[in-house]
């Protein structure tokens, strides 16, 4: 009797085991039930990548829609921007990942390719209504392959402007705020702002060697150049260029020659340029808006100023631009509807993006709230200077993998040649090679 | 392996029992065959499917017509996983750079802590036993914290100009290097000093283990042999060299072993303290491995990485045991 | 560090009796507990210093303003269940020290004590696993998991693990040892062979399974890479996740970083105070790691 008992007990105990897990698993589609029941609340799953202002503005806007739609629980859970990015790819396997997704824009059109998201409903919006509404550099980010998958809210910009530091400005005979309107002021005045301690630099004048920063130069630099990035099949890359090496050696002399900043100390693994910003060893820091409005919620008692930064090459300024973030919904949710209503609440309507623009200091993808932008300048003033930019920017293009582009080919690159590992030319050609090769083995 | 690896007589199993009687088949079976069902699933079919996905160009994010999604979209290459890894792309130049630095950093945290943990387990052994055993817990103390923590406190302690370790290196008068974990330029005798910094961490961590094990095999040497020696006017390096260390010799393999395979698997100081960084000096191949599989989901290749990963600890594996065999027979 | 004058010293009798021996030796073994202490010594204090304190350059090494200033931000961030980490962290580890102990236990048991068909295959097997690094069974275990939807679930770090090769290994050696006069002598009282591994068995495996149990709580509770792959959910994150989500979030906030890390590493150093003989005993008899 016992022993038949033990061998059935452990046999039971495997397959419970192994079937625990499934109901574990199940709240992740609870929404389908929910639909199911009728009369019943229908959950809604929104995830984001953490960053405490976008999840102030996010949690804002959601608690306003749970009020307006009594029907409809949102739950809002936030993730690491490196675990964010691991999580999608995971849990879109496993079909395990929120409703609403709020997704980089230019990450967009990959996941759609690979039938990941749902097309935005035609009676929730067409993309020619969506192209009166939005600016194109954010919205042409969401438009993959003639359709459209989700809706914007950020203009992405990481040039034209900086933070800078007034007490790091005190007895250095720099005025303060500055007025940038050549690189060769910036240049000279940034100079002075440099600190050092023997041969170490214990503080940058001007830090621009970011994962952001070092890319967003190098493309602005090629355009304003009048050069281009691409190659003739809008699909590889061509960054072995005249444009493309005097753009890396003016980042290089900036370094090297103006000491501006040490690309051994201060780089983005390092005294990131927004960390070491609020840490106080960065005078002026070159960085997107939105590190204005994450800055005021982590540092409320810090003091300083978003300028804008000069042109790098000629008269006209020209920039490329990512389409920034915004909202998208998974082809598993259960919820399409109430996903969508989601979404045009938060992104479409002037006053939820209003709240979001304005608590995360980024720069609007809405064009009535640039058209008007009292309401915005009254939360986020420090925005203003990025304004006369929005004109000369440019989408980005589908460069294939965006964060590894930036991230893994062109920073590391510049970077090596700004620590003098490499010349400018030696960094163009590794530029080149790389991308190309991210472009022929992507999946 | 074990001291109770040498098993008493009297718990052996009798000869003359040689079959099972049905109850007993009953409980072997009824629990043996769940635990192996089981294993077969989390343990055989792994591993089988990872020979298999090495072969393939599988990627989760496409959906593929056969088995388990394997072929249409996710094709059948035959061996050029593996033939790509000495290819001139990028991928791969990233892949022999991770192998290199693993080979590295497992080679010198070995002589690093052997350097360390030997001549200290003969110190330790020698003090008053209640001495010994606050000291030997003390020096465990790091085996038994979080990886993720020892590697932030570490990245702390290396910081340029709040960390301890150069405010401490500027007390004593010396000159601290510039950045222990960011200076692509600095290297100790050719060795990265980034990866120099991962070296010192790890061991940090680490080195309680092997020193427990030969403070244990330290305690099982008769005193006799050591008097004997003493008497025979044997200096003391003379013992350490002639008597404890032969004697010593199949924990020290067993240790070597261990120390080598672990090293090998090390990942998550690595990902935290320096991410890979600079230059890729500190990118090992979990990492690689880790990247390809999760970020990229380039699974096949990644599995094919992972096999030369478990190739990796074989041949180490049996290499040790030759060469420690055959040298140290003199 | 090993120079010729320290292993001077490597007999007990030597030391005892040179008293210049006796004090290198000491000042060897302080400089080495140093070394071991300074560094958690160091992130304690930094936790408890007022953030202005911790950017100035040179630091301080003793705050010289007490704060609990970051403890109190970290409790109080909704951003941060607490609680709830720790009772995940708890959950799994647990768990899988149940399961695992009955799992080793029981297989040990069998392979020590019983004669049958395919044993040394069944064996050789267990022996060949102990080979296999995790990184090499990662992907197929993580898309194991996938099929049977257990991506995001805490029984998705449990259930990959019930049954440990090294676990059956190191109780059979143990096994091994019990006298099979008692065994039999149970058999004869009526025990059923269940009944003989529950009641006769285990309890005498007190040590073996305290090593194994504390080894597995300590592998499992200080895990990265696996709760990094199978969790996405942040109340589902296990205490070491947190960490690394709080260092990206607070970029160069020290003071919250090292607060966080210590609230980590306490609970495992409290247990490893309370434990620390059985642990250290446990690796010097079974070499685990």
């Amino acid at each position: 009797m016992k022993r038949t008992a033990l061998a059935l007990l452990m046999i039971v105990a495997t397959l419970l085991a192994a079937c625990g897990g499934a109901p574990a698993a199940a709240p992740a589609t609870g929404g389908e039930q929910a639909a199911a029941g009728g009369g019943e609340k229908v959950t809604l799953r929104v995830w984001s990548h953490q960053n405490p202002s976008f999840i102030q503005a996010n949690e804002a806007v959601i608690a306003k829609f749970m009020e307006q739609n009594p029907d409809i629980e949102v739950t809002y859970e936030q993730f690491e921007y490196a675990q964010f990015i691991q999580a999608l790819q995971t849990s879109m396997q496993a079909g395990t990942e929120a409703d609403v997704i709020e997704m980089f824009g230019s990450w967009v059109c990959s996941y759609a390719s690979g039938g990941r998201l749902a097309e935005v409903p035609v009676d929730v919006m067409s993309y020619t209504e969506a192209q009166e509404l939005f600016f194109a550099a954010p919205l042409d980010g969401y438009y993959c392959d003639g359709k459209l998958y989700g809706l914007p809210n950020e203009f992405n910009l990481e040039v034209g402007g900086a933070l800078v530091n007034p007490a790091l400005f005190e007895g250095k005979d720099v005025p303060y705020p500055p007025v940038w309107d050549t690189m060769d002021t910036l240049r000279e005045q940034a100079a002075k702002l440099s600190e050092f301690d023997g041969d170490t630099m214990i503080r940058a004048g001007h830090h621009f060697v970011g994962g952001d920063g070092l890319p967003f130069l190098l493309l602005e630099g090629i355009l304003e150049q009048g050069g281009t990035y691409f190659a003739e099949d809008g699909k590889h890359f061509n960054f072995d260029t005249p444009e493309a090496v005097a753009t890396i050696q003016l980042l290089v002399d900036m370094a090297q020659k103006d000491k501006l900043v040490d690309p051994v100390l201060f780089n983005g693994e390092a005294n990131q340029p927004y960390d070491g910003f609020f840490a106080g060893v960065v005078a002026s820091s070159f960085i997107g808006s939105w590190a204005a409005g994450q800055g005021l919620v982590n540092y409320p008692d810090f003091e300083f100023d978003y300028v804008n930064t000069p042109i790098l090459f000629g008269t006209q300024r020209k920039f490329a631009a990512d389409a920034g973030w915004g909202k998208v919904v998974s082809a598993n949710s259960a919820n399409q509807e109430a996903a969508w209503k989601l979404v045009e609440f938060m992104a479409a309507e002037q006053e939820n993006a209003l709240t979001f623009n304005g608590t995360t200091g980024t720069i609007p993808a809405l064009k009535a709230l640039v058209d008007n932008p009292q309401g915005l300048l009254e939360q986020a003033p420090w925005v203003e200077p990025t304004f006369k930019l929005l004109p000369d920017g440019e989408y980005l293009g589908n460069v294939t993998d965006r964060d590894k582009l930036f991230y893994e080919i062109i920073y590391p690159a510049v970077l090596q040649a700004l620590q003098g590992s490499m010349s400018a030319e030696e960094a163009a050609q590794t530029i080149q090679a790389q991308a190309n090769e991210m472009v022929d083995t992507a999946p | 392996m074990t001291q109770a690896a040498i098993a008493g007589d009297p718990g052996a199993p009798r000869k003359e029992r040689a079959g099972l009687r049905p109850g007993q088949r009953t409980f072997v079976w009824g629990a043996l065959i769940p635990i192996f069902l089981y294993l077969g699933v989390f343990a055989l079919f792994p591993m089988i499917w990872v020979v298999v996905l090495s072969f393939f160009s599988y990627s989760p994010v496409r959906v593929g017509d056969g088995l388990l999604g394997l072929g249409g979209r996710n094709p059948f290459i035959g061996l050029e996983n593996f033939t790509s890894m000495l290819a001139d792309t990028q991928t791969a130049q990233l892949f022999r750079t991770s192998v290199k630095n693993t080979l590295i950093f497992a080679f010198l945290v070995l002589v690093v802590n052997l350097a360390i943990t030997l001549p200290l387990a003969v110190l330790v052994e020698s003090v008053h036993n209640r001495v010994k055993g606050v000291v030997r817990a003390i020096y465990f103390m790091p085996t038994i914290s979080s990886a993720v923590a020892v590697a932030i406190m570490w990245g702390y302690v290396f910081h340029p100009q709040q960390g301890l370790l150069n405010n401490f290196i500027k007390l004593i008068g010396l000159t601290p290097p510039k950045s222990w974990l960011t200076d692509p330029g600095a290297a100790v005798f050719g060795v990265p000093l980034a990866m120099v910094a991962v070296i010192i961490a790890y061991v940090w961590q680490d080195f309680g283990y092997n020193l427990v094990i030969f403070i244990a095999a330290l305690q099982g040497i008769p005193h006799d042999i050591r008097d004997a020696a003493q008497i025979d006017g044997a200096s003391g390096w003379q013992q350490f060299r002639r008597i404890t260390v032969p004697l010593l010799r199949p924990t020290l393999l067993f240790v070597c072993t261990l120390t080598m395979i672990s090293s090998f698997q090390v990942f998550v100081i690595f990902q935290v303290m320096t991410g890979g960084g600079p230059q890729n000096q500190t990118r090992s191949l979990t990492m690689d491995i880790y990247e390809n599989a999760f970020r990229y989901q380039a699974m096949g290749w990644a599995a094919a990485m992972s096999l030369i990963l478990f190739a990796m600890v074989l041949i180490v594996t049996l290499v040790q045991f030759r060469v420690l065999r055959t040298d140290w027979e003199y | 560090m090993a120079t010729v004058d320290l292993t001077q010293s490597s007999s007990p009798s030597v030391a005892r009796r040179n008293p210049l021996a006796r004090i290198g030796t000491y000042a060897v073994l302080a400089i080495g507990l140093a070394v071991t202490l300074v560094p958690f010594i160091w992130i304690l204090m930094t936790s408890l210093k007022p953030a202005s304190e911790i950017v100035r350059i040179p630091p301080t090494f003793f705050p010289e303003q007490w704060s609990l200033n970051s403890y109190q931000t970290i409790f109080n961030d909704p951003k941060v269940p607490l609680a709830r980490f720790y009772l995940n962290s708890t959950l799994v580890s647990v768990g899988r020290v149940v399961i695992t102990l009955f799992t080793s236990s029981l297989a040990g048991y069998i392979f020590a004590k019983f004669v049958f068909r395919g044993k040394n295959l069944l064996f050789g097997f267990i022996l060949i696993q102990l080979m296999i690094p995790f990184q090499v069974v990662m992907i197929p275990a993580y898309l194991i998991l996938v099929q049977l939807r257990l991506i995001d679930s805490l029984w998705g770090l449990v259930i990959p693990s019930m049954v440990d090769a090294f676990g059956i290994f190191l109780m059979r050696q143990f096994i091994s040892t019990f006298p099979n006069d008692l065994i039999d002598a149970a058999r004869i009282d009526g025990a059923s062979e269940f009944g003989v591994y529950w009641r006769v068995v285990m309890p005498n495996l007190g040590a073996p399974l305290a090593t194994l149990g504390i080894f597995t709580f300590m592998a499992t509770w200080n895990d990265y890479l696996w709760p990094l792959i199978v969790i996405t959910t942040h109340e589902k994150r296990t205490l070491p996740l947190l960490l690394t989500w709080y260092t990206s979030q607070h970029g160069q906030r020290y003071d919250l970083t090292m607060a966080a890390s210590i609230l980590v590493l306490l609970p495992i150093l409290v247990v490893y105070i309370f434990l620390q003989r059985w642990i250290v005993r446990g690796v010097a008899l079974t070499g685990m790691k």
